[in-house]
């Protein structure tokens, strides 16, 4: 007997190999886009761990300056006293390749001799002149990833041009470190240098970035009594907490996203079973009134979906695979242009990802075939084997699937409202709005098609009314795929409002603070004016129609909560430039220039827990000094946070006179090229600083702010693909069965082309309903998105801003997808085999 | 269409289906307004033939012609506007839309054909009355009997004034007494409007009705005297 069934199941998909295609494309698609994700950011995850392992070593505590680079004689101060015995000196600064500029190394100054206590796991290849004493015998020698080594064909003496500090330098290789750790085929991004080649090449002789540790608790307490004023003891993991936190914000957004596609795949999966077993159901009627048993019927289903579940599930594996290969770059790209200054490469992700989507795949797959399985084998034959009996299910259905809705948006708005900030709770409450929208939207579906009946019989009269209710007929069919083709138009317009708002935001805060009109930086950070000496400000001042200057000191300052990004500011004659969004802005400024306080960033106000009013420790070269929080600024520049201090009381406390921008401002209206080449001629050819006008800065934001949601558009368009191919296996079944309403409108005398536009103007009311439901849901989840998710996740507030184009863009999305579905049921009617159709019962 | 041009002629018409014949050589024209019934066991060829006369199918050699169109001449599109106009179809498991109620069902042929709304509703109206289906207008076919369901199906057939109603096993589905009572109404609207009826059956009982009664046994198509 259940031979016999199988029998009759493959021969019902080897019938309809266009619905055993999509079947299993869409659950292949949506393991795919799981696993995918998940294994881009697990290898992330892991390549990040690693470099900072790398990095670490077995280092458990830092001692830093506050006042920036520590003096080399610290440390030997300190071990010569014992007072730490095993201490290693480090430089640690950004080095970037002459010839490649963009890619990012970080230029490790080590001490050969104390470095197999710290860092066991640099192991440079064996052999000649590989050993790290090599860097201390031969002068400007460094040790470079093998894979670089590869990359460029560099050998043992091969020289190598180096950006640091913005000064060029020759540099020698003397060995290749191996690539080690998780992946053979990874790179370290460090290259491995001297300390004094590395003082050297910074120009900084006499000055190390840290002393790295390996503490005792004992001694910990010894080094915090005897340390000199202005340095500070870190924890080794310290300097990693603000960027773990923000790459874990960052890599549940991507999970989450994963998930919602995986979400919509389930749907696609639930679409896909139910809708096979729906069109066999008169077969299970005729199959139970010959007397097959409930549970051998199910059996079947279950033993169908799992062959189908497993055959996708492997299709899609394979396919997660590769699209995890090309997900993986884009991940580690963002988040070393968000968080991180070095290159990192991708790490072999951890193979239970590929379990788990295994078991994502089946599960859904059996799970989506049990309910309608059940159905089917529990209503009584008769009234499975008719079709009416089915329909009128399903009308019930989608009532009461909208009663439910009920409570699914109270747990919603409970879970948002009152439930703890918490980002994942915040996902889960996003989830229930989701399912709220999935489960209208069968019942608001009934409602748009009664309201558009009258217009569209108005424009293709009778046949109009035949499209219009044989969507609203074939609930049964074309309820679940609607609902997943909603949920992901939904996506696709929320995330598209999100950026679009955080763009216009991200715009208007650039408007806000970029009130000079041309800036000139500088990478040097150090304590002396660099480029920006008294005679060069002077003489830019002087220029005709130079109004005046503001000036800046960018600094990162270590802190026992982490790193911080400290920005002092002396205001042109435009003001300051800020945006509050907490405080007083009138009365923070005059404070602020008073030197009683600083302002703070939104981020950095979010992940410290402070606010107006609060004091805020902040290490000086003269110890710990308290500052009063004044107010709190928008920031949208994401390493961290931001701590924005007056350039006077910066000076006073921290005793630096070093400046890293300038801005200028004109008097009247000046084309940027009369000044520009007059800065440049004042500035000098031998300085490193960058001129950028004010329209420069603000193109190459928004540049990096697309590439930074290029990975979050992928995930859209996956997740839309999802739901494209769930809507084309239903509409596609659902033409392909009307085959016998469709010949008979043939022997009636309508031609092919009659017959086609018919089923086109089904699928696309079907497309625009799922468009236009989609739009209240989309909005909602836009707004969860920007109140919620990016405050919980970064800390970032922005305006919302609803903009026609994402929703244009999803409706469109949706009637194409709904009018794509249709070409292979038009293209069939034309060649309909009438006679064959018509005597279908 | 003349006057005197036969409705339907088929002139050496031969189909088979493989290797087996279904028709061979068949020979036969009905005149404007007569009732031809064609008997014939099941598989004997009966829909077939309605199928050839309908444009349905096409004939392997021979010639059909409709209204005087030969079908082989016409493509596609005008194969689809001589069903429009000029036939009627009724079929043995009715073949009612679903999702249009009965007045819409009758009506679909006229939008089909370009009637104003107006017009078409009128029309569907006074057949309405004519087959009793006055109250039944605003329901859907499911909610009617199969006798109900084929008055539905004669009305829809008719409602354009074709020149030819082809009927597949029409009672096929029905008992006894309704099936004489569709039959009936069915016979008696064709006179009326002077359309030819053509109607395959298994079942004797329709044959006292007919004007002519052909029957096809291995392929042949012959007259039966009655």
């Amino acid at each position: 007997m259940n031979n016999l069934l199988s029998t009759a199941a493959q021969r019902f998909y080897f019938r309809h190999p266009w619905q055993l295609i999509l079947a299993i494309m869409g659950i292949a698609l949506g393991v795919a886009v799981y696993v995918g994700v998940s294994l881009a950011n697990d290898s992330a995850r892991r390549a990040f761990e690693w470099s900072s392992q790398l990095v670490l070593g077995r280092t458990t505590h830092q001692l830093v300056n506050a006042g920036g680079m520590l003096p080399e004689s610290i440390y030997y101060d300190l071990l010569t006293r014992g007072v730490i015995p095993n201490a290693a000196p480090i430089i640690d600064e950004e080095l970037r390749l002459a010839s490649q500029p963009g890619r990012r190394f970080t230029l490790l100054g080590v001490d050969p001799l104390k470095e197999t206590l710290f860092r066991s796991t640099i192991r440079p290849i064996p052999g000649e002149s590989a050993s790290p004493t090599a860097l201390m015998l031969k002068p400007a020698s460094v040790i470079v990833p093998e894979s670089l080594a590869n990359e460029l064909k560099l050998e043992n003496g091969s020289a190598l041009n180096v950006i640091v500090k913005g000064r060029t330098a020759r540099v020698r290789v003397v060995g290749t470190l191996k690539d080690i750790g998780l992946d053979p085929n990874g790179s370290s991004g460090l290259i491995l240098a001297d300390i004094s080649t590395s003082q050297e090449l910074l120009n900084l002789e006499g000055f190390i970035s840290r002393i790295d540790l390996v503490l005792t608790p004992t001694e910990v307490e010894n080094l915090q009594l005897l340390k000199p004023a202005g340095t500070t003891l870190l924890t080794a993991t310290s300097g990693n907490a603000a960027f773990n936190e923000l790459s874990r914000a960052f890599r549940i957004n991507l999970t989450a996203l994963s998930l919602l596609a995986l979400m919509v795949g389930v749907f696609l999966i639930y679409a896909t079973m139910s809708f096979s077993i729906v069109q066999r159901r008169p077969t299970i009627g005729v199959l139970r009134a010959l007397g097959v048993q409930r549970h051998e019927l199910l059996l079947n289903v279950l033993r169908e979906a799992a062959v189908l579940g497993l055959i996708a599930t492997l299709a899609g594996l394979a396919l997660g695979h590769q699209l995890g290969q090309g997900l993986v770059e884009l991940v580690l790209r963002t988040l070393g242009d968000l968080y991180f200054g070095s290159y990192v490469t991708a790490i072999s992700p951890a193979i239970s990802i590929y379990w788990k989507g295994a078991l994502l795949g089946l599960g859904a797959t059996l799970l989506a075939a049990l309910a309608p399985a059940m159905t089917a084998a529990n209503t009584i034959p008769a009234v499975a084997m008719s079709r009416a009996a089915l329909e009128r299910s399903a009308k019930e259905k989608s009532f009461f699937a909208a009663l439910l809705a009920l409570p699914t948006i109270t747990i919603a708005s409970m879970i948002l409202l009152l439930g703890p900030e918490n980002l994942i709770i915040a996902f889960v409450g996003l989830f229930f709005v989701l399912v709220t929208g999935a489960l209208l939207t069968p019942l608001a579906t009934v409602g748009l098609m009664k309201f558009a009946e009258p217009f569209v019989e108005k424009l293709f009269g009778i046949s109009g009314s035949l499209a219009v209710r044989g969507v609203t007929s074939s609930l049964s069919r074309t309820g679940v795929a609607m609902a997943a083709l909603t949920v992901a138009i939904a996506t696709v317009i929320g995330v598209g409002i999100m950026i679009a708002s955080f763009r216009v935001s991200l715009v208007n805060w650039l408007d806000d603070t970029l009130i000079a009109d041309l800036y000139l930086q500088s990478d040097v950070q150090v304590e002396e004016r660099g480029p920006f000496t008294e005679a060069r400000l002077l003489a830019i001042q002087d220029l005709p129609s130079v109004e005046g200057l503001s000036l800046s000191r960018l600094r990162r300052l270590q802190t026992p909560d982490g790193e911080l990004n400290l920005r002092a500011i002396s205001p042109g004659p435009n003001g300051w430039g800020l945006s509050f969004v907490t405080g007083n802005a009138e009365e923070a400024i005059s404070m602020l220039e008073s030197q009683q306080g600083v302002l703070v960033s939104e981020p950095f106000a979010f992940r410290r827990a402070v606010t107006k009013g609060d004091l805020l420790n902040l290490p000086t070269p003269n110890g710990i000094q308290a500052f009063s929080i004044l107010g709190v600024i928008r920031d949208y520049y994401t390493d961290g946070g931001s701590v924005t201090i007056s350039l006077d009381a910066y000076r006073h406390y921290w005793e630096d006179n070093g400046l890293t921008g300038v801005g200028i401002y004109f008097a009247t209206p000046a084309p940027n090229r009369s000044i520009q080449p007059a800065v440049q001629s004042i500035m000098g050819s031998g300085t490193r600083f960058r001129l950028l006008s004010n329209g420069t800065i603000k193109t190459r934001s928004l540049i990096i702010f697309d590439r930074t949601f290029q990975i979050t558009e992928v995930l859209r368009i996956l997740a839309s693909l999802v739901a494209f191919l769930g809507i084309l296996n239903a509409l596609t079944s659902l033409q392909l069965e009307r085959a016998r309403e469709i010949a008979t409108l043939r022997a009636l005398g309508a031609s092919p082309r009659q017959v086609s536009a018919l089923g086109f103007v089904q699928t696309g009311l079907l497309g625009l309903a799922a468009g236009l439901i989609a739009i209240p849901l989309g909005i909602a989840l836009a707004a969860l998105l920007v109140f919620v998710i990016n405050e919980r996740s970064f800390g970032w507030s922005m305006d919302f801003v609803i903009q026609a184009k994402p929703i244009l863009l999803g409706v469109a999305l949706a009637v194409t997808a709904a009018l794509l579905a249709g070409l292979y049921p038009a293209a069939r009617a034309g060649r309909l085999n009438i006679i064959a159709h018509l005597r279908e019962e | 269409m003349d006057i005197d041009t036969p409705p339907i002629r088929l002139l050496q018409v031969c189909k088979a289906y493989g290797k087996t014949p279904v028709i061979e050589e068949a020979n036969f024209h009905a005149k404007r307004g007569e009732f031809v019934v064609i008997v014939g066991r099941s598989g004997s060829g009966k829909s077939t033939l309605l199928n050839l006369i309908g444009g349905l199918d096409q004939p392997d050699s021979g010639e059909v012609l409709v209204s005087g169109h030969s079908l082989a001449t016409l493509d596609e599109r005008n194969l689809s506007q001589l069903r429009r106009v000029h036939l009627g179809f009724v079929f043995q498991f009715f073949n009612l839309i679903p999702t249009l109620t009965v007045a819409e069902n009758i009506r679909l042929p006229l939008a089909l054909n370009g009637l104003s709304k107006k017009d078409s509703i009128l029309r569907t109206k006074a057949l309405l009355e004519e087959l009793f289906l006055t109250d039944f207008g605003k329901r859907f076919p499911e909610e009617l009997s199969g006798g109900e369901q084929q008055r539905v199906a004669i009305a829809r057939a008719l409602v354009h004034e074709p020149a030819i109603v082809l009927a597949d096993e029409p009672t096929g589905n029905l008992d006894l007494e309704t099936a004489t009572n569709v039959l009936g109404l069915l016979n008696d609207a064709c006179r009326q409007r002077g359309a030819t009826l053509v109607m395959a059956t298994h079942s004797h009982e329709m044959v006292g009705h007919a004007d002519r009664v052909l029957t096809i046994r291995n392929g042949c198509l012959k007259e039966i005297e009655i």
